[in-house]
């Protein structure tokens, strides 16, 4: 076939997935079921509404979950329509917010070098300053105060104002003070110039919904967007969207399968899919035809589906459109049954392992809970299988990586108490050293010399003479030339990279190591090679600091971490009552959503395998004998009991 | 877009300067003030390959307070440009898409704008002065992230193509095949292929037939083709005679302008016309450029920046006059330098910049329409605020107060009570204070126009000068005049303006307006109840009672012939008389000389004038009013 790479893409597609890339102007809601190329259709819209538009300069918006969703988003783009992706405003609802507040923020008191605080620790850190600071200043609060911090979280998280926290909480007694400890919170974040991931929608939202102009710039700019998996945006995202929209706005082009909403504990909800359609009047275009999954899976995946009630009206089921099949049918499908969790383990890792390297890295081992996949894990690498149990990480495991960190933290936050204390704690471990933290701050305060610098001169006396005194060079070269921290901090990695080779193996810093490449990588792929520190480092706290895996790795995963992925083999897990579906949502009742939500769960699941889906349970978890599940009994893989 | 205000710190002649830009900006000033290194400052950051090696300042363009300076030392260049849309939207769409990573928005007003700040260095690690540009957002903090990426800069660019005419234009450079409009305009013209065919014969043939005009060219031909033998190795080359332009191309290239100025004189090539056909010819060229090749060169929406030095050069006054109609008609945002004041007549007052240099290096005064000052926001503001729409406004994110005029008494002290509370009151009253006495040099429109109208015959020149003496008629003009050179102190070779305020408008004006600019000023009225009116209204101003006692003077017998006859001088002006032709000059009675004199006043003035002259011992009894002031001009400030 001739033409652009577009062309050949759009060809490929079918007439309803080329009607949905094609659709103009108004809202419309895309349903996609699994498998249906819904990637292929958000990337093809881009790149056509670029392509079709190449001397103008307005930008297509698009919003996903994950960074990984995002980079390939880019990755797509950039291939369809070379030269236009810069056009092409693609990320996570989390990080446009952080772009929209890095450039208008200042409206609201956020300068535009913002740290954004993702992992507890340090927002407990924050907190107990905020809660020190407002008791100093003769406010009612304690130090105690601190146990609100999950229910501030909870109060951000739907874009609850403190303000508006007293108000809100009319059932809570201490309400008044928990207003104080929210409203103290949030000035220590500004105080410190920071942002958790709540305020990342929160403040954004504050900012259009305060100034209408901020929005219409947006508007004008990003004249169409893009939500991708929109079944899993909750009441925050959805509020965004609707306040930057305003009434007059409507080119929203949304991607949803409400079959496969798995984050309803997190506000997800079908009832969004509904208001999308009446608020923007959207149009529908259904995508059923799955391309991914054999059709025994796609039957399976319909006979499980049509219990849940809470789903869109009219929603096709799912039609089998996959064409080459690697293995015979009867292994598209098949149940294993086992005596004991450890059975199951033992056996499932006994037949990975029989399938071979050349397999591994093209099997999925998915259950619902973290348990069940360390027990998974243990038994695959006592048969030297290597396997890795997938899950986001927040922050670096090994000090060195911490330290690396926060050494351009502080370089560019100088006065950041916080910080050097992790830099030095880090930085002690690493060497075996024991710098008093007291003892550099007082020194510094003293002298009116920087923290860092009063530090790395301490640090060099400890350490004279032996490898990490190169690594402190390092660090105040860059500390004097921040321009030149791609070649130092390159550098440091080496320094780590040798001293990987050279001392007996640390698996934390070698993951760590191969997340840092990895994660530089897709920035300098996606944002350009010579972003400045500080873009680097707010992107590096966005970004989940886990390394792919090397290759003929088995990955194993709950489903939540599936989401959007696929692979040639799929194992699923504990298909047992109690287990998935779990003891909770089983105690809500039978009809309950909790119950419904599993259900998904277990749609998403199965529907992540390309080729072969290998569905297993146990008579008896921790020796409680179990029934099978009923979704096996519901996909008619089992009689019911 | 265009440029609205222009930042400059420690660059060449100038430590730190804040000026806003017009449509059109006229630079006037004496030699050696700065006003080229403004329109540098611009041309710069706007051409410049900033962040490249190399393309930064060096240490000759840093600010220098003494000759003992170090430039390494100083804190840098830095010069910012700040792009601003007059009204919400006006930006268009496509640009507004272009720049979106480097535009803001005024939350309240809507309006976009953009901050380019470029600066240059002492990098001792690097030992050199290395070159840095960032966009700044609203609260002037930088932007970073995706808003510094380069290609921003270059976009910004693109929409901002900057022009440079200097003084020294030379239509020889100007409409050469390499300049940079004619050149330019003429590669982009597009000649449909057959014509140029058809125009390769016809060239190929015109050739041949010069060449069979006379045999000798064939021979001579011939002659030269030796040199291809020699050089060439083993097959011949060969010589052509070629009369005619090788290729199309060529012969485009070679285009000249000829023109003539009256319809029957003959053409002439441009080169043959005088030096102010062609320096005018070259700003017309500009506009040709702008017309037909911006937008294809650079963007559909792009607006250029002209910094034009001198466009009078060489023309008669009257046609400097009329290039002001011309110049403010080109497209584009103009900045423009000039030492005409024929030119200088028709530029609206808000439009001119009177650039000097003081101790504290280049400096820059104008009649603002506004009064800026940088103060932190406080809760109590906004009552203040509400109290005074259109006088007074906020930015939050910039924390500027912004006065649209005269800030009085009642609403000044209104504001200082915002702070009595304040941590930092001291500092913020001291800005405040500021501010108040930077609006009282307010001059509002109304007062603007009437000088247009009647000061249209001295406008020009008084922005030259470099102090001003107001009198009340023509009578004390033609007497200071001459007055002045006998006592020592040539008011043109001083450069002081000798303005009657009477024939002008009103002196009171002219007293606001030298504040405003910076000029020292004095004047001397009668001692009459006008003159005393003058001097009140003067004082009404806002100016110290003091300050007005001691550069008001009146004479203190009255009017100006009660003053000359209580000097007297009563034979003198008989005597002029007389001369005038009043035969009964000598005898008539006190009275009605008096009345004679005012009936005469200006014939008599000028009589006097021409009998000052080279007339020390006269001099010297001439009214101590004038003879004091005229001392008092020089070492004025």
């Amino acid at each position: 076939m001739n033409g652009t790479p577009l062309d050949i893409a759009l060809a490929k597609l079918t007439d309803i997935q080329r009607e949905a890339v094609k659709w103009d102007q108004g809202a419309m809601l895309v349903l996609a079921g699994p498998g249906s190329g819904k990637t292929q259709v958000l990337t093809c819209r881009i790149a056509h509404l670029l392509n079709d538009s190449r001397e103008d300069n307005f930008r297509v918006l698009a919003l996903t979950f994950t960074n990984k969703a995002a980079d390939e988003m880019k990755r797509r783009v950039a291939t369809f329509v070379p030269g236009l992706e810069e056009r092409a405003n693609i990320g996570t609802f989390h990080s446009f917010c952080g772009q929209v507040l890095r450039q208008h923020g200042v409206h609201l008191g956020i300068k535009p070098d913002f740290t954004i605080y993702a992992q507890d620790d340090d927002r407990r850190a924050v907190m107990e300053d905020a809660l020190a600071r407002a008791a100093f200043e003769g406010k009612a609060v304690s130090s105690d105060d601190i146990r609100y911090l999950k229910l501030i979280d909870q109060m951000k998280a739907p874009l609850i104002e403190p303000q508006d926290a007293e108000a809100r909480l009319s059932h809570l007694a201490e309400r008044e003070r928990v207003a104080l400890v929210y409203q103290a919170y949030e000035e220590e974040l500004r105080r410190l110039n920071a942002l958790d991931f709540n305020s990342l929608i929160l403040e954004a939202h504050r900012l259009v919904t305060t100034y209408p102009a901020i929005a219409a710039r947006y508007k004008r700019s990003h004249p169409y967007w893009l939500l991708d998996e929109f079944q899993d945006t909750n009441d925050a995202q959805y509020r965004l969207i609707r306040a930057m929209a305003g009434d007059e706005f409507h080119n929203v082009f949304a991607v949803a399968d409400d079959d496969q909403i798995i984050y309803q504990w997190n506000g997800a909800s079908f009832r969004q899919i509904q208001r999308l359609r009446a608020d923007f009047s959207a149009q529908l275009i259904q995508l059923p035809t799955n391309y991914r999954c054999p059709p025994a899976i796609v039957e399976a995946a319909n006979h499980l589906v049509v219990y849940n009630v809470q789903r869109t009206e009219a929603k096709k089921p799912l039609i089998a459109g996959k064409i080459a099949l690697k293995y015979p049918e009867s292994e598209h499908i098949q149940v294993r049954e086992f005596e004991s969790e450890e059975d199951e383990a033992e056996a499932i890792a006994q037949e990975i392992a029989a399938r071979g390297f050349d397999q591994w890295g093209q099997i999925t081992v998915l259950a619902r809970t973290r348990a069940l996949l360390e027990r998974m894990h243990k038994a695959l690498q006592a048969k030297n299988v290597p396997a890795v149990i997938a899950q986001r990480r927040d922050d670096f495991l090994s000090p060195e990586f911490r330290w690396l960190a926060a050494c351009l933290a502080q370089i560019l936050r100088p006065l950041d108490r916080r910080n050097i204390n992790v830099l030095m704690e880090a930085f002690n471990r690493m060497a075996e050293i024991e710098i008093a933290v007291d003892q550099i701050m007082s020194e510094a305060e003293a002298t009116g010399e920087g923290y860092l610098s009063v530090w790395l001169q301490a640090a060099r006396a400890e350490v004279a003479a032996s490898p990490k005194e190169n690594l402190l060079d390092l660090i105040r070269q860059l500390a004097a030339d921040p321009s030149a921290a791609r070649k130092l901090i390159n550098d440091v990695l080496n320094v780590f990279d040798s001293a990987l080779s050279d001392e007996q193996t640390d698996p934390d810093l070698a993951e760590d190591l191969a997340a840092w490449r990895e994660i530089s990588r897709d920035m300098a792929r996606h944002l350009g090679r010579n972003i400045p520190l500080d873009q680097f480092l707010q992107q590096l706290q966005l970004r989940s600091k886990e390394p792919s895996p090397q290759p003929g790795t088995v990955t194993l995963m709950t489903v939540h971490g599936a989401k959007g992925r696929e692979f040639d083999i799929v194992y699923v897990i504990g298909l047992a009552e109690d287990i998935m579906p779990s003891y909770q949502s089983r105690q809500k009742g039978d009809n309950s959503p909790e119950m419904e939500e599993e259900r998904r769960n277990c749609f998403v699941a199965i529907t992540r395998a390309k080729e072969s889906l290998i569905l297993s349970r146990a008579n008896r978890y921790r020796g409680w004998q179990k029934q099978p599940s009923r979704f096996l009994v519901e996909m008619e893989l089992a009689d019911s009991a | 877009m265009r440029i609205a205000r222009l930042k400059i710190e420690n660059f060449r002649s100038t430590k730190a300067l804040d000026m806003e830009l017009g449509e059109t900006t006229v630079l006037i000033g004496p030699n050696n003030a700065g006003k080229t290194s403004i329109l540098d400052a611009v041309r710069i950051v706007l051409t410049r390959r900033w962040g490249q090696r190399g393309t930064g300042f060096t240490e000759y363009d840093v600010h220098l307070a003494s000759e003992s300076d170090d430039p390494k030392e100083s804190t840098g260049i830095a010069i910012e440009l700040h792009s601003e849309e007059q009204v919400a939207g006006e930006w268009p769409d496509a640009l507004q898409q272009d720049l979106d990573d480097i535009a803001q928005t005024d939350p309240t007003t809507g309006k976009s704008f953009i901050t380019l700040r470029a600066s240059c260095a002492w990098n001792a690690a690097e030992g050199a002065f290395l070159p840095a540009w960032i966009f700044l957002n609203a609260a002037r903090e930088p932007m970073i992230g995706q808003s510094a990426r380069r290609m921003n800069l270059e976009r910004f660019w693109q929409y901002l193509p900057v022009f440079y005419l200097g003084a020294l234009r030379d239509a020889d450079d100007e409409f050469s095949a390499r300049s940079q409009f004619w050149g330019r305009l003429l590669k982009a013209m597009e000649i449909p292929t057959a014509l140029e065919q058809r125009v390769q014969r016809v060239l190929d043939l015109l050739n041949r037939r010069l060449l069979q005009a006379d045999p000798r060219l064939v021979q001579i031909a011939k002659t030269l083709s030796g040199a291809t033998r020699v050089a060439a190795r083993d097959r011949d080359g060969g010589v052509e005679l070629r009369f005619v332009p090788l290729k199309s191309w060529d012969l485009l290239s070679k285009a000249e302008i000829i023109l003539r100025n009256e319809p029957d004189w003959p053409w002439l090539p441009l080169q043959h016309h005088g030096q102010g056909v062609q320096s005018l010819s070259v700003i017309f060229l500009f506009q040709a450029f702008v017309e037909h090749l911006l937008a294809e060169l650079y963007k559909a929406d792009s607006e250029p920046v002209l910094a034009l030095e001198e466009p009078e050069t060489h023309l008669h006054p009257q046609a400097a006059r009329t290039l002001w109609a011309h110049v403010n008609a080109l497209p584009g945002q103009k900045i423009i330098t000039t030492h005409s004041p024929y030119f200088v007549q028709h530029v609206p007052f808000r439009d001119l910049r009177l650039i000097r240099r003081t101790d504290n290096g280049t400096e820059v005064k104008w009649l603002p329409p506004n009064f800026l000052a940088r103060i932190p926001y406080v809760p109590a503001l906004d009552q203040v605020l509400a109290n005074n729409p259109g006088l007074l406004e906020f930015d939050l994110a910039g924390q500027t107060i912004t006065v649209n005029g005269k800030l009085e008494d009642a609403v000044y002290r209104d504001l200082l009570s915002c702070y009595g509370t304040h941590t930092d009151c001291a500092v913020i009253h001291g800005i405040l204070c500021d501010l108040r006495d930077r609006s009282l040099l307010f001059i509002d429109n109304d007062e603007l126009r009437a000088l247009e109208t009647f000061a249209r015959r001295i406008r020009g020149e008084i922005f030259f000068a470099t102090r001003w003496m107001i009198v009340e008629g023509q009578a004390e003009y033609l007497i200071v005049h001459v007055l002045a050179r006998e006592l020592g102190y040539d008011l043109d070779e001083h450069g002081v303006s000798l303005m009657d305020a009477m024939n002008n408008g009103n002196p009171t004006t002219f007293a606001v307006l030298a504040r405003a600019l910076g000029i020292p000023w004095l004047t001397v009225f009668d001692g009459d109840a006008a003159g005393d009116g003058y001097t009140q209204t003067i004082t009404n101003r806002d100016f110290d009672p003091a300050f007005v006692a001691q550069r008001c003077r009146t004479h203190p017998a009255g009017d100006l012939e009660d003053q000359l006859l209580a000097d007297g001088l009563e034979a003198e002006l008989r005597g002029v008389l007389q001369s005038l032709g009043h035969t009964d000059a000598l005898t008539i009675d006190m009275p009605t000389l008096e009345k004679r004199l005012e009936k005469n006043k200006t014939a008599y003035a000028a009589e006097l004038a021409k009998q000052l002259r080279g007339n020390t011992a006269l001099a010297k009894r001439m009214p101590q009013g004038f003879k004091d002031a005229i001392a008092d001009l020089r070492g004025l400030t």
